[in-house]
Order: C-alpha cells, then structure tokens, then sequence
C-alpha cells in the first residue's frame, strides 16, 4: 500500500506532476528569455508561461462544430497523461531512482510517442484541413527522428548490457547505475556519435525550428492545435513542458547522469543546471539559428545524419564486445 | 511322297509367302478407291501368309496355314457377297462413292462390317486362331522376321479394314437422296447366301474345335508324323462371370429389338447380377478379385446411367449390346489364368469399345475411333508376340506354370518379352509416348463410355502390368535383371514412362478448352501418377497404386458422368459453356465437385487417402523426387481443377432454365459420390480389398512387407462437432438465412463447451490453441450475423465458414502428423477457398484462387517434409516421432524440417514469398477475413512451435548448425520473421484500402509471433505465444471493425471515408482500442507482448533483430493514425450523412473483443499463466509470472503499475478540464476566411497523407525489383 501511495506521490507531486510541470513551464520560460535575447528583443517575463497557463484556463473554449467532440476534448488529456507518467519514470541521480522494472526504456520510448499521437488525434478530429495536414507531418516526423532514436537507444541498451552482465538491458535504472558506477557515458567517445544523434533528436521530437513542421504557424496556422482553446490548449501547453522534461531528463539519465554528492537539493539542483544547458544547446540555439525546413528535407535528414551516427557507435559497441 | 520333306527345304517359299504378304497390304493400303480391287489384293496377301505357313514346314505351321484357308474362304466369301450387295445398290466401285451406303441397308452393313472384323480376328463370336498359329509356328522355327512381317502386316491390314468399314457403314451417306428410299436391301437370293455365309463364320469362331482337329489331322497325314493335339490352346473355356454378361448382351439386343423398356430393365439386372458375382469371387486370386470387382461394378453403374443418358437417342440397342460385351470381356481378362484367354480378350475389349467410341458417329467420332483401334490393336498384336514367345519357349499359356518355369529363358529374351508386354499394356494404359488415341477418344464418345473408358478401361493396362510384371514375373526376379539405383530396370522403365505422362497430362489438361478433354488428360495424369508409384515396385508402392486404382476408378467415372449429365442438359463440351450452370443443376455440379476436390487430392475424400499412400511409398523407398515430382504435378493439377469448381458454381448462369439430371443419372452419380467419402472417412474397407493383392505379391516376389500407415482419419469430438454441425446448418438453413445464422453460432458454442470440457485429453497447448478457435469462432458468427444480413446465399456462408472452424480445430488437437495434414488441408483449402470467394465478385474469384494455389502450394512442401520425416521413422505419432527422428540421418531430418518449415512459413506469409499472393485476399467477407487473418494464421506458429518444440526438438535442429547460440535454422527464421515485420508494416503505408491495409499488418504481426518463438528461449516463446493470442484478440477487432464501416457505409476504401465517428461512437471506441493495441502502446494489450519480445531478443544480443521490430511499430503507429482519420475523424461526406451505428449482434463481438484488449493488457498474467504451462508442457524453462506480466529474470514487468499512472494522470487531466472555464461555443473550423468549401473539400484524403516515407517505400521497392529482377512494383 505505501508504495502504491508512493507511486501516486510520484506520478503527482515529485518528481512528477507539479514539480516537473513547474520546472518545464520555467525552462520554457527561460527559453524564451534567452531565444528573445539571441534575436535581440527584450522577450517576455520568465514566468509568462505560467501566465499564460492561468490566462487559457479562464478563456471559453470555441469548438469547431463538425469536430468530434469526444477525441477532440480526450486526445490533450492522452497527450498529459502520457507525459505525467513518463516523467515518473525518469530517475534523477541523487534525487530519484526512477523505476526498478528491466523494460521502462521500452515504456518510456512508447509514452514518448504520445504526445505525438495526442496532436495527431486531436488534430484530426478537429476536422480541419489544417490539423489533418499538421497530424500527417507529426506522424512523418516521427517516422523520421524514430530510427535514430530507436538506434541510440539500443546501442546504450547494449553497451550497458554487455559491460554488466552480458545481456542487453532495457532497464534505465540499470543504466544509470552503470554509470554511477563507471563513469558517464558523455566519456565515452565510442558513444559520442550516439550523444550527437540524440541531440538532433530533441529539437525533433520537441517540434521546434527547424523541425515545427507540423504546426508551422506561417503555414498551416499551428496545425494540430489551430482549433484548440482554452483548457484544452492549456492540456497541450501542459503536456509540451513535461515532454521537454521528460526528452531532456532522459538525455542525461542516459548519457550524464552523474550527481554531485549526496545531497538531495544539490543533486537536484545540479539536474535542473543540466536540464538548462542541454535545453539552450539542443533547442534554444538551434531554434534561434535556423529557419524551417521542409517535410522531405527533415526526413532525408533524419534518416542519413542521426541514424548513422548512432548506428557508428552501434557498430563501436559491437566490435568492443 | 514325302511332302515334308520337300517344305523343309523350302525357306524360298516362306519368303516367298511374307513378301507377297507385305506387299499386298501395302499395296491394299495405297489402293483405297476400288472396293473389288482392294478386296482382291488383299486376298492375294492373304495367301502370303498361307505360303508363310506352309513354308515353315512345321506341325503348327502347316495346321496354321491349313486352318487359314478354311476360315478365310468362308469369311472373305461372305466379304465379297456383301461388297457385291453394296456395289449392286451403290451401282458403283468406288468406295468414295459408295460412302455411307451402310445406312441404307443396315442388315448388309452389319454383315459386310461382320465379314471384315472376322477377317481381321476379331467378332463378338470370337475370331479365328489360324493367323496366330502361323505366326506361332514362325516364332517357333526361329523366323522372328517372318513373324514380324506377318504381325505388321495384320496391323496394316486392320488399318485398311477398318477404313473401310468406316467409309460404307459408319460415315454420312454422300447421296443424300438414298437415305429416304425404302426398299428392300438386296435380293433375297443373294441375302440368303450372305445370312448361311455369316451364319458359318459365327459358327466357325463359336465351335473351332472340329475344324482344328481337321486340320492337324491334315497336317499330320502331309507331314507324316504324329497325332493330333499337338496344337497350342488357345483357349479355354469362359466362366459363368464372363458369360453373363456376354451372353447377356445378344439377349438385350434382341429384346431391345422389340421393348426398350424391358431391354433397359434387363441390362441393369444383368449387370448387378455380375456385381454380385464378382463380388462372389471364384477361381481367380485376389488381384483379380478386385480389377474384377472395380469392372463389374462401374459397369453396373454405367449400365444404369446410360439408360436416362440414351433415352431417345439412335442406335441404343446396339450401344447396349457392345457395352455388354465389353463388360463381360472386362471380366474375362481380369479374371483369366491364362495368357490366351487373356489375349483374345484383350483384343474383343478393344473391339468392342471401339463401336462405343464411335457411338455418336460423327466425323470426329470416326476418326478418333479409328486412331484408338488401330493404336490399341498395335499393341496388343506386339503383346501377342510376346505371349507367342513365351509358349514357344515354355509350351503353356497358363500364367502359373510359365511364372513357376520362368527360370528357363534367358534373361535378354525376358526383357524383351516384358518389353513387348509393356508397350502393349502402355498403349491402352495411355502412357506417354503412346497415349495419343486417348485424349482424342474421350471427348468424342458418350460420356457414358468416357467414363469407363477413362475409369476402368485404362486401368486394364495397369492390371496387365501387375499381372505380368508381378504375379507372372515376380519383384525378385526384375529385380534379378538389372537394376537401376534403387529401381529395377525394368520398375525404372515404368516410372518413367509414368513421369512423362504425368507431366504431359497435366501440362496439357490445363491447356484444354474441352471439359472432357481435360478430363481425359487428367486421366492420363492420374494414370502416370499410378504407373510411377507401380514402377517403384515395393509392397507400399504396390498398395498405394492399386488403392488408387481403385480410388481413381470412382473419382474419374463419377467426374465423367456428373460431366456427361451437365453436357446432357447444355449439349456443349466448352467450359465456358459452363459457367454457372452449378446454380442451375446444383446437384450435379455438388457431386462433381465433390469429385474434383477428391481427385486433387483433398481430405476428407477418396483421393486423398490413396495419393497419401503412394506418396508416402515413393519417400519410404528413397524416390523423393519422383514425390516431388507428383506434388509438384498436383499443384499444376490445382489450376485447371480449381478452374472448373470456379465456373461452374461462381460464374454467373446465362442460358435457358435447365432442369436437374434424371433420377437414373443422378443415382449412379450419387452412389460415386457417396463412395469418394466413404473412401475418404473409412480408408479400411479399400484396404481389406488391396492389401490381399499385395500380400500375394509380396509372397511371390519375396518382397520384404512392411507395415502399412494408418491413414484413417481420427476424428477428435471438438472437429466432428462443428463438421456435423455445418452440414445440419446447411441442410436446415435452405429455408431461412436466420435460422442457419444461428445454427452455426449454436454450433459454435456447443464446440466451445465441448473444447472447454475436454481438457483432460488434450495436451494444454493443444487445447488452448482450441479454446481460442472455437472462441473466436463464436464472435465472428455472432457477427456474421449482423454482417451477412442482407448477403446472398448465407447458408452456404455459414456451413463452410464453420466446416473451416472444424478443420482449424481438428489441426489444433490432432495428436498424429496424418490427421495434423489432413486437418491442415481441409481448413486450408477448399474450406477456406469457398469463404473467400463468397462474395462471387470477378476480384474475389481471382483473389480465392491465388490464395487457393499458394496454400496447396505450401501445403505440398509440408506434405513431403512430413513424408520424409515419418516415412522413414514409422510412426505418425508427434510424441513417438522426436525420439526416433534422432536415429535418421541429420541431412535427411534437416532436409524433412526444413520443407516443413517452409509450409508452416507459407502459411504464416513470411518472406520472401510474395506478399500481394500470399494474403488471404480482402475480398472474403469481413467476419472471415478476420478470422482467417487472426485465427487461422495462426496455425502456422502453432504447428511451428509443435516442430521446434516437440516433434522435432530444438536439440535435434541444433544437430544442423549453430550460430552463435542458436541452432541456425531457427536463426534464419527468426531473421526472415524480423524482416518481414518491418516490410510489411512498411507496405501497409501505401495501402488505402481498410481490408488490405489490415491484412499487410497482419503478416507483420504474424512476424513478431514467429520471431518470438523462433528465438528458442523461455522468455522469447513466452512472448511469441502471448502475441499470439494478443494479435488474435486487437486484430479480429479490427477487421470486425472494419466489417462494421463496410456494413453501414457500403465503403472500403479510407479515401472515401471520413468524419463517421460521430456516427458509430461504439465502432469508433473500440476501434481506438484495438490501434493502441497493435500499435503496442501500454497498458493495452499489444505492449507487454511485444516487449517481451525485444527483451527476449536483446537478452540473446540479437540488437539488430530488436531494432527491426522496434522499427516496425511505429510504422504500425502511422497506419492506424491514417485508418483513424481517414475513417472516423476529419468531414463527413455528404452521401454517408445517414449512417448508423452498427446491429447489436456486430457490436458485441467487438466490445467482448475491446474489453478483453484491455484486461489482457493490464493483466498480462492471465493468458501468461496458461503459456507458462506450455512451456512446461514443451520443456522450457517456463517464465515466473504474476498477475500483472513477468515476475522475475529479464523480463520483470508490471503492466498494472504503467495502467495506475496513465489512469491516475488521465484523471488529473480531467481535473484540469473541470478547474477551468467550462463555458464551450461552437465555431466553423478556420479555413482562412472562405466560407463555401464543401465537406469533401477540406477533407484530407488518406493517400495524401506520408508523402515522403512512402516516397521511400516505393523507392526501396522499386530498387529491391531491380536488384531482384522481380515483377513491377506495388
């Protein structure tokens, strides 16, 4: 029963629930900051995506009538739900252990795609033209970022495996143990090309410039969620800060998952420095530096680039064996 | 003087005698204009062979040529008086002129035709033995060339004759004028002189015996040496078997002068009257017992059918008569134990099927009539020079002493002999290179004589072979002359004699346009088949080919005349005639089918059971190839027989009303059809007939016996229930589609319970497997009944449908690998072709039939992988086969699993067979494609998994190779399986159809459940099975899905789709369900098996197998993205605005589907606490389970704890919905500011969405053709 209760804490307080919505909705706010100061404007208030939070919930919703009402209000709830119970599984070095299961990887890598999903029902039974296009091109994005994530993935799986007990493990508690025990794998040079393919993954799988394709708000006026308002739109909003949460938490329980010490506040401390970092390299440069690209272009990226450097450090793994 | 003296010398006058015989009927045979002149030249070479005989200077020669005179005086005076007759009314010599000129004076006709055939040998009071005794004598003194000259020279003479008699007597009269005048014949002077003349020569063939004695008497007093009876007998006495019908056939000819009635009565009387005295038995051994049998029997069934089929047509008294003769000749030559007997009889068969033939006598008719006598003659005269031989040489026809002094020749001059006899038996048997009077015969005689002629007449080749070959000759002593690898010289001859047929009957029955010239090649295909097992000459070999014989003699007649009863009504041979005409004549066309599927070789029919056999003979003497060959025969044998079952039923009926055949047809048909299943479903009481046959030769031959398979069907009470239920279903639902609806889910339910009860039996695999096939098998009829409501011929639907069940089921519990294979075939293909083609549209026919072809396909490799791995163990039992597979050699086992393997992958559509062939085509209605596609797919790892785990044993496959840890075999699968995960997923992109789209997913899915259990170990099996049962569950949803979409909207394509979700809410929730299943999305149910397996595969370090199947869910995640949107969300055509949702009796299959989704989803533990007592039950290490998945090891996992948090976090969001502003308006959704689009128009159709991953799909595609050199693309 204490663990069910634990569980439930877990999922919604800490590290879960409003914590990480708390810490997303700030990393996104200072990711504006810094983007608005890269193009030198002044930019909003770091708390304005709480405002802005607040503000949607208060606002009626406007519901396209030939929408289907059901999925139209479920598929955001899909999306943070999802996310809520990703986030749990995230261990925190020093704050959090995360799960004890072999295969939460394989969960994670799963609830990873719903958010994606979650836009991609809702844009769909919005029934615009403009969610049914933003919902194919989510859905080709993933196709596109999904291999290399895939590739990375199983080559830590392995790499961690082979180095413990022989066999691949799925186990992200695993993994990060490994690492406590034997250094980050950030160290590791024969997982850097894994460590870049999955920094290209994040802005992907984040749908920021240059990958938004699917909501492109100069072309297809936010896709997805053009006819979102309201409480609903605030679901998304809600869902998209725990995602940052959840990609750039995995990225270091992955790669650099090394605490600092013992201390409970320190470590988590030093993972949310982490977080920002990560957060400025791999989404707010990128997106203040470049321009959006197109559906194919992203595509074709996806597949060459990422896919074969994760896959060098597959082959890497494998020879070590 | 010492006149002897004087002819010994004379060589000069032999010689003499054989050039003047030669090169008058050359001579003859040119001048065919003038009927004197060609009547005097053939005289002239008539004499020759008296010369011949004389010259020869023997006893037997002299005799001979004595004898000669007497009888040809007689018969060619009755020759010429009646050419006479013809020339004197014909007023003219010309035979061209004189054409046709037999019509108008029949009795002159009959009489000339009497003269002619008694002057060859040959009338239905026997011929004359003189020519054979010059001949004999020349083979006795040693003048073979002389012999041979004079047997040439009869061959000529027959060829002229019976030219002749064609011309005058049978042909279209060139006056037409003639036909109508009626007068008197001819004089009655000359009419008289005819009358005592033929009276003679009937006379003379009936009672030769004072006539014989005159002559040796003669003989003696020229030669001056001993008494009489020194003469080679010919003849012996005709038994009572013989004789009935013999004598029978004057009585009905003469009756039927004066009542058709009572002739029709007496000829059927006289038949059965030889039935029951075949059936007797007497003074003949058990091979003849059962040819004897087979003849009397099909004539008694031909007898009666000819009555309705002759009703009203010309000449039906003489039919009558020759179909007599040629029944008690029939006879005679089964059941004769001496070779002269068995010759003359030979020849009166050939006679007197020969005016069968040309019954109808049009010009075809004639000419086909003349190329069978002449060829059949031909040979039998080569026969006859052997026959002759043998008593020159041994000084006996009776076959049982000649067997017992064999030893005397020498073994050159046995290979000749036998040579002869097998030409002459090869003629008739219609083996290749001689068959070419076959299939031109067939087609053209009544198809009342077709039938035997194909069924029984062909045959008497085939007893001539077993006769000769192997009661006369003896397996010992063939194989004492010379051998040729496993074969004896002789056997190999015969094989492959047998080959070519085979392969030219089937290659060119499929060619044919001509219903009974099909069927005559299929004859021929038969008979090779027949004659390649004979050749092989074992005592299982001897058994399957006589169980055949007797299998092919009621499949072949009861196809001949169910044909010949279509043909009676339509008066058209062309098969395209056909088309339909089983909607018209459905009884008819229900038995030939019936008589196709068991000719193909199906269970649970006739053909099935004696095709087993001989196969099983070929695998167990070592001939793999020659079964290869035959299964490969067969499948080409599938196209043209499938062809027909496709016309004839599915096509649509275009002509007049017909009515069903006449009851008298109909009985004879029936009695075949009954046969063909009992034959199938009691194999024992063939047996009891053949296998005495095949002791007494293994006795003579000191052929070593063997056991004989068990190859009755065992019928386990889970597949009789749904059989029988079927056919109540059947018969009861004519009447009203409801109440078969319901039968058919009632007998489903019984089947249920009974599966459910019966667990003690079974092993809890098995019987697992079971439980989820009956029920499946409820919710799907359940829905059918929903789905079929408005559909066409439903109770069809249902009994096959259900037929299909009960073949799934018999599958999943049979404890033997025969009725594993029999159950195998009967739900895989005619069961299952009869669901798909339902719906009868030209795509369904076509798609049925692929699917038909590639299933006997892979079921024919399966076929020969059993064979080979339980022909050599003896034992059909899967628990007795692991043990004793380990004492066969390694190659031979891994040579057996591997053919397997390939069947069981066929049947699970891995690659890299075709993908657009191998799918169970969309076009069956739904409920079945669901089915199919979620149950009976499944029998695949089901059987794989038998293979691997218990028959074959994982230890034993290891014998063949390991990579890495694991046996290669299974390596390779699990490789195949992974890349077909991932192509199929990827094809289904392209897919726009709701049906195929699913379809290409299952072949995915179908991949992980092979990878998991090809991976070997406890956690991968674990995986495999689960996903097994997962997919059964999420993919019958959605087709059921599907089904309920194509219902309501009459719409298949997701192009034209959209926005109907609002309109089928129920539809649309359990659909989502069952895409998150597959698309593996936790906590639904597709997500804890699946992840099984990439543990399973990770913990082997196969990375790269997990990548693939990791790969393929996404792709898996976009099409059902697609279906959603296509389908449910999105605007809603105008035209569909009034759909609803779907019938309760649709709904509730799918919600019990949903539900189960779920639960087994978050509840993993409940089908893994069953898949881990199979594990035991395989001897794997079972995986710890617990309720919420895997325990303990690897592959821990709690799916409740993922359900709690996504529950828990679902409902905070609700949260979140109530603490903000409730207040909802509702909008038109933005389009930029225009206001005037229409539904349709801001509607995103399917196949716009993915642009660039199917762009890269395509590509690969295209570049893998390229690489491949395959077809064109998707």
């Amino acid at each position: 029963m204490t663990d069910f209760v634990q569980l439930i804490l877990n999922l919604l307080i800490f590290p879960g629930g409003l914590f990480a919505v708390a810490l997303g909705l700030f990393l996104m706010g200072i990711d504006r900051k810094i983007a608005a100061r890269l193009q030198r404007r002044v930019g909003p208030p770091v708390y304005q995506p709480f405002i802005d939070l607040v503000k949607l919930t208060r606002k009626e919703m406007v519901v396209p009538g030939t929408a289907h009402l059901q999925a139209f209000w479920f598929a955001p709830l899909l999306g943070f739900a999802g996310m809520m119970a990703a986030v749990t599984l995230i261990p925190i070095a020093g704050v959090y252990q995360g799960f004890k299961y072999s295969g939460d990887l394989l969960v994670l890598l799963y609830l990873l795609a719903l958010p994606a999903i979650a836009l991609m029902i809702g844009g769909s039974a919005s029934s615009s033209p403009f969610g049914a296009v933003g919902f194919s091109r989510e859905m080709v994005m993933m196709m596109s970022y999904e291999l290399p994530l895939l590739v990375v993935l199983v080559t830590i799986a392995l790499k961690v495996g082979l180095a413990t007990g022989g066999i691949a493990t799925f186990s992200l508690s695993e993994i990060v143990q490994f690492q406590l025990e034997n250094g980050a794998l950030l160290f590791d040079y024969t997982m850097l090309p894994a460590l870049l393919a999955f920094l290209v993954f994040i802005p992907g799988n984040m749908g920021v410039v240059p990958f938004d394709i699917p909501e492109a708000e100069t072309e297809i006026v936010e896709g997805p969620i053009l006819e979102y308002s309201g409480t609903g739109l605030a679901l998304f909003k809600l869902m998209t800060s725990l995602k940052m949460i959840v990609v750039l938490g995995l990225a270091i329980a992955l790669f650099f998952p090394t605490p600092l010490g013992k201390n409970f506040l320190v470590n988590l401390l030093w993972f949310f420095l982490k977080c920002l970092v990560l957060m400025v390299i791999a989404i707010t440069v990128v997106r203040t530096s470049t321009g959006r690209v197109r559906m194919d272009q992203a595509f074709k990226f996806y597949l060459r680039y990422p896919t074969v450097l994760a896959l060098i450090s597959l082959v890497l793994t494998l020879l070590q064996r | 003087m010492d006149f002897g003296t004087l002819i010994n010398g004379s060589y000069m006058i032999a010689l003499f005698g054989a050039i003047v015989l030669m090169v008058g009927e050359l001579v003859a045979l040119k001048q065919m204009k003038n009927l004197i002149q060609l009547l005097i030249i053939s005289s002239i070479a008539e004499i020759g062979y008296i010369l011949l005989g004389l010259g020869m200077g023997t006893y037997e020669g002299i005799s001979g040529a004595l004898l000669h005179l007497e009888y040809q005086i007689v018969m060619r005076g009755l020759v010429f008086f009646a050419a006479a007759a013809f020339i004197a009314r014909g007023r003219s010599h010309s035979i061209e002129k004189l054409q046709g000129i037999g019509k108008t004076m029949p009795v002159t006709a009959t009489l000339f035709g009497f003269g002619l055939f008694s002057v060859m040998g040959l009338s239905p009071f026997k011929g004359s033995i003189s020519k054979f005794l010059i001949i004999y004598a020349a083979i006795q003194s040693g003048h073979l060339v002389f012999a041979a000259m004079a047997t040439l020279g009869s061959i000529i003479e027959a060829v002229y004759y019976l030219l002749v008699i064609q011309r005058l007597c049978f042909e279209e009269p060139v006056q037409e004028g003639q036909v109508a005048v009626k007068v008197r014949e001819t004089s009655p002077a000359l009419m008289a002189v005819l009358l005592v003349l033929s009276g003679l020569t009937a006379f003379m063939g009936l009672f030769p015996e004072p006539f014989i004695h005159n002559v040796e008497h003669a003989a003696a007093v020229l030669l001056g040496s001993t008494g009489p009876d020194q003469l080679p007998v010919f003849e012996s006495p005709w038994s009572t078997l013989v004789l009935v019908p013999y004598v029978g056939g004057f009585i009905v000819y003469l009756v039927g002068r004066f009542s058709p009635a009572l002739r029709n009565l007496l000829a059927v009387v006289i038949t059965s009257t030889t039935v029951y005295l075949a059936w007797q038995g007497g003074d003949f051994d058990s091979l003849s017992k059962l040819f004897a049998l087979i003849m009397a029997f099909i004539g008694f069934l031909v007898t009666l059918y000819s009555v309705g089929y002759l009703k009203g047509k010309q000449y039906t008294n003489r039919y009558f008569f020759f179909l007599l003769l040629m029944l008690g000749t029939l006879l005679g030559l089964t059941t004769s134990k001496e070779l002269g007997n068995f010759y003359i009889f030979w020849e009166l068969m050939t006679w007197t099927s020969y005016f069968l033939v040309i019954h109808e006598q049009s010009k075809k008719a004639l000419r086909a009539g003349f190329k069978y006598f002449i060829m059949c003659t031909s040979g039998a005269y080569i026969m006859h020079f052997a026959i002759l031989t043998l008593h020159v040489k041994l000084g006996t026809f009776d076959m049982a002493v000649i067997s017992a002094n064999l030893q005397v020749l020498s073994p050159s001059l046995m290979l000749v002999v036998l040579g002869m006899f097998i030409i002459g038996f090869g003629v008739k048997t219609g083996l290749a290179p001689m068959h070419s009077w076959l299939p031109d015969a067939h087609p053209v005689a009544p198809s009342s004589i077709s039938a035997p002629m194909s069924g029984i007449l062909t045959k008497t080749g085939i007893y001539g072979l077993v006769r000769i070959l192997f009661v006369v000759f003896g397996a010992g002593l063939l194989a004492e002359l010379g051998t040729a690898g496993q074969f004896s010289t002789i056997g190999f001859v015969i094989s492959m004699l047998g080959a070519l047929t085979f392969l030219v009957g089937e290659i060119m029955a499929l060619r044919q346009t001509d219903i009974k010239k099909m069927l005559a090649y299929s004859t021929m295909a038969q008979v090779g088949e027949i004659v390649i097992t004979l050749g092989i000459g074992t005592y299982l070999s001897l058994i399957g080919t006589l169980y055949h014989v007797l299998n092919h003699a009621i499949m072949k007649n009861l196809l001949f005349l169910a044909v010949g009863a279509l043909i009676f009504r339509l008066k058209s041979q062309e098969i395209t005639k056909f088309k339909g005409i089983g909607r018209v004549m459905p009884v008819t066309a229900l038995c030939f089918s019936i008589g196709i599927l068991a000719i193909m070789g199906l269970p649970p029919f006739n053909g099935f059971i004696s095709k087993f056999l001989m196969l099983y003979a070929s695998v167990q003497s070592g001939h793999l190839a020659l079964a290869g060959l035959i299964l490969m025969g067969s499948i080409i044998g599938g196209f043209y027989y499938l062809k027909l079952i496709r016309i004839i039923f599915f096509e649509k009926y275009e002509g007049p009303a017909l009515k069903e055949a006449p009851i008298t047809m109909l009985i004879p048909i029936g009695i075949l059809t009954g046969l063909a299943v009992f034959n199938g479903l009691y194999p024992q009481a063939g047996m009891a007939l053949v296998k005495p046959v095949a002791d007494l030769i293994a006795a003579k031959g000191q052929m070593a016996v063997t056991a004989i398979p068990n190859v009755s069907i065992v019928w386990p009470m889970v597949a009789v229930i749904p059989i029988v239920g079927a056919l109540v279903t059947y018969l009861l639902g004519r009447r009203s589609a409801k109440v078969s609806g319901w039968l058919a889910v009632v007998t489903m339910v019984a089947t249920l319970i009974t599966v459910f009860t019966a667990s003690s039996g079974l092993d809890v695999f098995s019987w697992s497997f079971a439980l989820l096939i009956a029920f499946i098998g409820v919710l799907n009829l359940l829905y059918s009944l929903g789905y079929m409501e408005h559909g066409h011929a439903q109770s069809r639907f249902y009994t096959f449908f259900v037929l299909m069940i009960g073949g799934l089921l018999g599958v999943a519990v049979s404890r033997d690998l025969f009725s594993f294979f029999a159950f195998w075939e009967i739900m895989s293909s005619w069961t299952l072709y009869f669901v798909i083609i339902h719906e009868e549209t030209r795509e369904a026919l076509r798609e049925g039939f692929k699917y038909f072809i590639f299933n006997y396909v892979g079921a024919s490799l399966m076929f020969l992988g059993l064979l080979v791995l339980t022909a050599k163990t003896g034992t059909f039992e899967m628990g007795e086969l692991a043990g004793r597979l380990s004492a066969l050699p390694t190659g031979l086992v891994a040579l057996g699993l591997i053919l397997m393997l390939l069947g069981f992958a066929m049947k699970a559509a891995m690659l890299p067979f075709r993908i657009d062939y191998q799918m169970h085509p969309p076009t069956a209605p739904t409920p079945v494609s669901g089915y199919i596609s979620s149950v009976l797919l499944k029998s695949a790892p089901f059987g794989m998994t038998k293979l691997f785990y218990v028959f074959g044993g994982v230890a034993l496959i290891s014998k063949f190779g390991l990579a890495g840890e694991m046996p290669s075999l299974m390596y390779a699968v699990a490789w195949i399986s992974a890349l077909t995960i991932v192509m199929a997923a990827a094809l289904a992109l392209l897919q726009s159809g709701m049906k195929r789209l699913l379809i290409y997913h299952t072949v995915s899915q179908m991949g992980y459940i092979i990878l998991g259990v090809s991976l070997g170990s406890s956690l991968g099996v674990a995986g495999g099975l689960l996903h097994l049962v997962n997919h059964m569950l999420f993919k019958n949803l959605l087709f059921l899905v599907a089904g309920a979409i194509m219902v309501k909207t009459g719409i298949e394509n997701l192009d034209r789709l959209g926005g109907i979700g609002r309109k089928m809410p129920v539809t649309l929730g359990v659909f989502a369900i069952g895409a998150f299943s597959i698309a593996g999305i936790p906590p639904f149910n597709g997500f804890t098996s699946k992840w099984i397996i990439y543990e399973a595969a990770m913990e082997k370090g196969y990375v790269f197998l997990a990548l693939l199947s990791l790969l393929a869910s996404v792709l898996t995640l976009a099409s059902f993205v697609k279906f959603l949107h296509s389908a449910f969300f999105g605007q809603l055509p105008k035209e569909l605005e009034n759909v609803t949702e779907a019938p309760w009796t649709m709904q509730i299959p799918m919600i019990i589907l949903a539900v189960l989704c779920v639960v087994f989803g978050v509840f993993p533990g409940i089908p893994l606490s069953t898949i881990v007592a199979i594990e035991s039950w395989l001897g794997l290490t079972p995986v710890s389970v617990s309720l919420f998945g895997v325990d303990s090891g690897l592959g821990a996992w709690n799916a409740g704890v993922i359900a709690v948090l996504l529950a828990t976090a679902l409902i905070a969001g609700i949260g979140i919905y109530f603490i903000g502003n409730g207040k909802i308006r509702y909008t038109k959704i933005y389009t930029c500011g225009v206001t005037d689009l229409k539904a349709e128009e801001v509607h995103v159709n399917s196949h716009n969405l993915y642009e660039s991953p199917k762009g890269l799909v395509k590509r690969c595609i295209k570049v893998l053709y390229q690489i491949t050199g395959l077809g064109k693309g998707v």
